[in-house]
């Protein structure tokens, strides 16, 4: 911030954001290297242009020192070896020379060593001979001669050594020589080489003062040109710059004259201005003054709206501690409710529990109780049986009685001719069912449906339901037969097998059973139903548009089986709505039946018009007439009763008739009566007379 | 405190007494704080204390080496003032500034040129201590620890050895005292086992980093007390030099000179060379080598990957050179082959020059010295004609006769490649010695402007 005083370039640097100012800053920066950089680039490409200019110059010289250089080089090192091959060739030669003299020499040894056997061998021939010598003069003559031999031998010898000596000693001096000479060579190089090294330095400095040299002239030529031109620019710029110099203040001038007028027109305007302004200026004042009272006025209502503000506040905070404790209270107690709640939780449990072992057992005691139901059921059921057949024996033999009775008094009293009247209970024994007409099975109603056609059209005339469920038999005999072929899946495959062997019809019969317990139909009834259900299925197909045109091909081509009955690919599904429509609510009726069977069943109604038609086997005019001949009988009987007391009577007076008569007699036939003047029997047959 | 700035300015750069003993008042001229009649004295004579702690540290640097804590400058300023003869265990690993190894060397052995190491003092430094050792290491005498010791400080550095002579175990003294002649002859018979020199197997598979190699079993500036086994080179030194060199497998560069190298040497040497994994060059010169060894070389050349191989000054003749020449028309990647002071003749001459029609990748071939005639000129002119990549040639001191030289100048007429051809001191007419020369000019004209080009 403190380096915004001497950045004052561009106006940017003195705003007031430090963001601006940084922001200028960094371009100024930038636009200076930049300027630095290009300023560099000029004198690099002013050099560049030199140097492309200057082959023409200078590289002449370049090259013809550097050929001539190479060339001294060569010429040198060519020199310098030159010794080092002339050693060479020395050497060569000397090897050869050596080799030589070696021949030379070994030839000379072979010589020699010949010469010498041959000696040798002429003294060994000549000892034979000075042994057999026995003239002593002789012998030593002989040994003189060969003592000069061996001398001569000897004497080779020693002459070949000395020769070897002193071609030893030769050598050696040679070797002496050699080495001298080969120091010199040495020295030689050394002194050639440097005398090359200074003579190479020599040149290289004349032709490096030579290209130098050239390399300033040529500077100097440039720099000449250069100078001129940049006289040249400079005078011109100087030219142009008093041009410059002399329009601007001509400029100048105009320009003064300008300002004074626009000065002058600018007072006035301005005080025309400050005229303005000032009204302008009071017009304010007043409006402030206006606004100052409004401000004021604003000013107590916002400070009463303040306190009222903070009054509040203190309120509110007064409520919040209030509901904090409240929040508290009630944190509290919502513990405790928890609490509670767990505890009661736990007691419902220990409750429910106990509830439902309770229940458990109580189920075990309806479960006993049922059984014992049952049982005590079934033992009423027996009993009412026992009782029923007991009675109704009872009955009929009374009716029979009755009958007898009622017969004998037609033929015996009233002697009319007896009809039996028309007495169907008679046949019955046991209690009556209510159900007239038992249900037939629906395995028997298969059979019969899938019997012969003719067979059924008299059946059609009986069977009253199957036209009131507005089914044709053939419809429920296709129906059938559709379900044989389409839940094969319903019947194990083991049975399948075994059934095939058999005739269409037995095998299709005992598949629809086998499909019957498994779908849970057991009567007609039921059968009908499905029979219903799947024309229901069937209409509410059609209802529903063609699902595809694929199914819709295949519409027309089953259309004659579809008109009269389900697809079969919809069987199944079918078949299954209708389980699921039919079966669960037959099933749990079906259990409620089996357990209440026996109570449910008996129906009392009939009873009582059975015992009732039993009682009634002697219609009212019977018993009117019955009565008619009660009256009469019992009047009969009456009499009938005065006639046995009658009877009875005359009996007795019969019995005491003749009790009188043996009494009489007894008195007659009495020994006292004899005696008696006059006799019983004579009293008596006065008596009787 | 100006008393005490200028007593210790006055101390002593060495060791300081301690602080009780000085007596700034014994000496009335510490005492002063301006010496007007000594016109060197000056205030900024006087040392700051970092200076004085930095001296200290130089005076103790053999107990306490501190260096690389210390910053740069002051750094710079103990590495000045370092005394050369520190002991290389503590110095070794620890300095690595140039201009200390730099004074170490110079007050070693003077003025040297750097510039064959690199520009390293600290290489040169240890490359040379190496030497000295091995160069002065006797047999049975100087125990091998003493070159072992040293080993592991100056692996890291050590890139060349240049060992110029190797002593033999010294024998009796008593051998000494006998007359010259039954010396020589009993030296050989008794010694024989017993003068191996250096073994350098305990040496080379330590130097991690060695990549040249120079030898000379010999001893140097024997003067008058010239013995010939003082040069010998015995078969199980070449033996163990032969296991070391192959554990060494950083080594591109080894010579053999002067060493008396014979044919079963050179045999065992190139066996355990064969298929090394870095060698280049390969210097046996001013041996012993005839034909059997040039055959080994030539079966090195295929099984290796040598760019040079300098065999001058051997003995090898017809057979050898055309073992090496058919080692050669398999394009190995030899590039420089030096013959000279050979005795290859004719024969050999001629087989090279076959050989070379088929190589393309030999650029110098040297044959100077090898008792060529005019058939080996018609055959090399024969293949300059075809080969382009030869750029060295060297026929001098060959006898190849005004004939042979105009076979010469004709194969060079066909050619553009080659750069330098000698053939001084060959008996060569000076027309076509000129001819050839010019052309030479004119493709080495040709090479520099190729090479410019390129630039």
């Amino acid at each position: 911030m403190s380096r915004a005083g001497p950045g004052e370039l561009s106006p940017a640097v003195e705003s007031d954001s430090p963001e601006e100012r940084i922001a200028a800053r960094r371009l100024r920066i930038a636009a200076r290297t930049e300027a630095r950089t290009r300023l560099e680039l000029g004198e690099e490409a002013q050099e560049q242009e030199e140097n492309t200019e200057e082959p023409r110059t200078s590289q002449k010289q370049v090259d013809q020192s550097e050929k001539r250089m190479i060339k001294l080089q060569t010429d040198g090192t060519e020199l310098v070896t030159n010794i080092l091959v002339a050693a060479d060739a020395r050497e060569t030669k000397r090897r050869a020379q050596l080799a030589e003299a070696r021949t030379l020499r070994n030839e000379k040894l072979e010589n020699e060593a010949k010469s010498s056997l041959e000696k040798f061998e002429e003294v060994t021939q000549n000892w034979p001979v000075a042994k057999a010598k026995e003239i002593p003069q002789d012998l030593r003559d002989a040994l003189k001669s060969q003592q000069q031999l061996c001398m001569l031998i000897t004497e080779d010898k020693n002459k070949l050594i000395n020769e070897l000596q002193h071609e030893l000693k030769s050598s050696d001096d040679r070797y002496v020589k050699e080495l001298k000479k080969q120091a010199e060579d040495v020295d030689l190089m050394r002194e050639k080489m440097q005398e090359q090294m200074t003579s190479l330095m020599k040149l290289y400095r004349q032709e490096l003062d030579l290209i130098e040299n050239s390399f300033d002239d040529e500077r100097k030529t440039l720099l000449t040109s250069n100078l001129k031109k940049w006289e040249q620019q400079r005078k011109e710029r100087s030219d142009r710059e008093l041009e410059h110099l002399l329009q601007r203040i001509k400029q100048k001038e105009e320009n003064e004259v300008l300002l004074h007028r626009l000065r002058v027109a600018n007072i006035k305007e301005y005080n025309m201005m400050k005229l303005n302004l000032e009204t302008q200026s009071e017009i304010l004042q007043q409006n402030i003054q206006k606004t100052k009272a409004t401000n004021q006025l604003n000013q107590e209502k916002l400070e009463y709206s303040r306190h009222v503000i903070t009054h509040r506040k203190m309120e509110t905070i007064h409520i919040e501690s209030l509901q904090r404790k409240r929040i508290l209270r009630l944190q509290d107690s919502l513990k405790n409710l928890k609490v509670k709640c767990a505890s009661q939780e736990k007691q419902a449990q220990e409750e429910n529990q106990s509830l439902t072992d309770g229940y458990k057992r109580s189920m075990l005691e309806y479960k006993d109780m049922q059984k014992h139901l049952r049982h005590f059921a079934a033992v009423d059921a027996e009993r009412f049986e026992e009782i029923w057949l007991m009675n109704e024996n009872e009955a009929k033999a009374l009716v029979h009685k009755v009958l007898e009775t009622d017969r004998v008094i037609y033929e015996q009293f009233l002697g009319l001719a007896w009809a039996p009247p028309h007495v169907p209970f008679m046949e019955n024994s046991g209690p009556i069912q209510p159900q007239h007409q038992a249900k037939r099975t629906a395995q028997q109603f298969a059979m019969q449906a899938l019997g012969e056609v003719e067979e059924k059209r008299e059946m059609e005339g009986e069977s009253s339901t199957a036209e009131v469920a507005g089914l044709d038999r053939r419809t429920v005999k296709k129906l059938l037969e559709l379900l044989c072929d389409e839940t094969g899946f319903l019947i194990e495959s083991k049975l399948l097998k075994l059934l095939s062997p058999l005739e269409k019809d037995p095998q299709s019969f005992i598949k629809l059973h086998l499909i019957f317990s498994a779908l849970g139909i057991e009567n007609e009834e039921d059968v009908y139903k499905m029979a219903e259900f799947f024309e229901k299925y069937k209409q509410q197909q059609k209802d529903q548009p063609e699902e595809g045109i694929s199914v819709s091909n295949e519409n027309e081509l089953v259309r004659e089986m579809d008109s009269e009955l389900v697809h079969p690919n919809h069987v199944v599904k079918a078949l299954h709505a209708f389980t699921a429509q039919y079966c669960r609510p037959r099933d749990l009726q079906s259990q409620k039946q089996s357990s209440v069977l026996s109570l449910e069943e008996r129906d009392d109604s009939e009873d009582a018009a059975y015992w009732e038609s039993m009682a009634n086997v002697i219609p009212e005019s019977k018993l009117k007439v019955w009565n008619a001949l009660e009256d009469a009988l019992s009047k009969y009987h009456t009499v009938l009763t005065e006639r046995s007391k009658i009877l009875i009577d005359t009996h007795h007076l019969k019995q005491q008739n003749a009790e009188l008569t043996a009494l009489l007699h007894q008195y007659l036939s009495q020994k006292g009566n004899t005696e008696l003047k006059i006799p019983p029997t004579l009293v008596m047959q006065l008596t009787s007379e | 405190m100006p008393v005490m700035s200028m007593s210790m300015g006055k101390a002593p750069a060495g060791i300081n007494p301690p602080v009780k003993m000085l007596n700034p008042a014994a000496d009335p001229r510490k005492m002063r704080r301006i010496i007007a009649e000594d016109p060197e004295w000056s205030l900024a004579v006087v040392p700051s204390l970092k200076n004085l702690c930095l001296q200290h540290i130089v005076n103790h640097f053999e107990e306490k080496p501190i260096l690389n804590e210390l910053l740069p400058s002051q750094k710079a300023f103990v590495l000045e003032k370092l005394p050369t003869f520190l002991p290389l265990s503590l110095t070794a690993n620890l300095i690595s500034d140039e201009g200390y190894w730099r004074r170490c060397c110079e007050d070693r052995w003077g003025q040297r040129d750097v510039s064959e190491y690199d520009h390293s003092w600290k290489r040169m430094f240890f490359e040379r201590h190496l030497e000295n050792i091995i160069e002065l290491f006797i047999p049975d005498q100087t125990e091998p620890k003493s070159v072992l010791d040293v080993v592991p400080l100056c692996q890291n550095y050590v890139r060349r050895l240049k060992i110029t002579q190797l002593l033999p175990p010294i024998r009796k003294p008593p051998k000494f005292n006998e007359d010259d002649a039954s010396e020589s002859a009993s030296d050989l018979g008794d010694d024989g086992p017993s003068i191996d020199h250096f073994d350098f197997r305990i040496l080379l598979n330590k130097l991690t980093n060695l990549e040249e190699l120079q030898l000379v079993y010999g001893v140097r500036g024997c003067g008058m007390n010239f013995e010939w086994n003082l040069f010998e080179f015995t078969f199980s030194d070449c033996q163990f030099l032969a296991k070391a060199l192959q554990s060494c497998t950083t080594l591109k560069i080894l010579k053999i000179n002067q060493s008396n190298v014979d044919d079963d040497k050179c045999r065992t040497l190139v066996s355990n060379l064969l298929d090394h994994p870095s060698l280049l060059e390969l210097d046996l010169s001013h041996n012993i080598i005839g034909d059997r060894g040039a055959r080994a070389l030539g079966k090195l050349l295929n099984r290796s990957h040598l760019k040079q191989l300098d065999i001058y000054d051997n003995k090898i003749k017809g057979p050898g050179a055309q073992a090496l020449a058919h080692a050669l028309s398999k394009n190995t990647p030899l590039e420089s082959l030096n013959l000279r002071l050979n005795q290859r003749g004719d024969e050999g001459g001629q087989a090279l020059a076959q050989a070379l029609l088929k190589n393309c990748i030999l650029l110098n071939l040297h044959l100077g010295a090898n008792e060529l005639t005019e058939p080996t000129a018609t055959a090399l002119s024969h293949m300059l004609v075809h080969n382009s990549t030869l750029k060295r040639l060297n026929l001098s001191c060959n006898r190849l006769g005004e004939d042979g030289g105009k076979a010469m100048e004709e194969g060079m007429s066909h050619n553009s490649s080659l750069l330098e051809c000698d053939i001084r001191l060959t008996g060569v007419r000076l027309e076509s010695e000129y001819s050839i020369k010019k052309h030479l000019h004119t493709n080495q004209a040709k090479g520099r402007q190729d090479t410019a080009a390129s630039r």
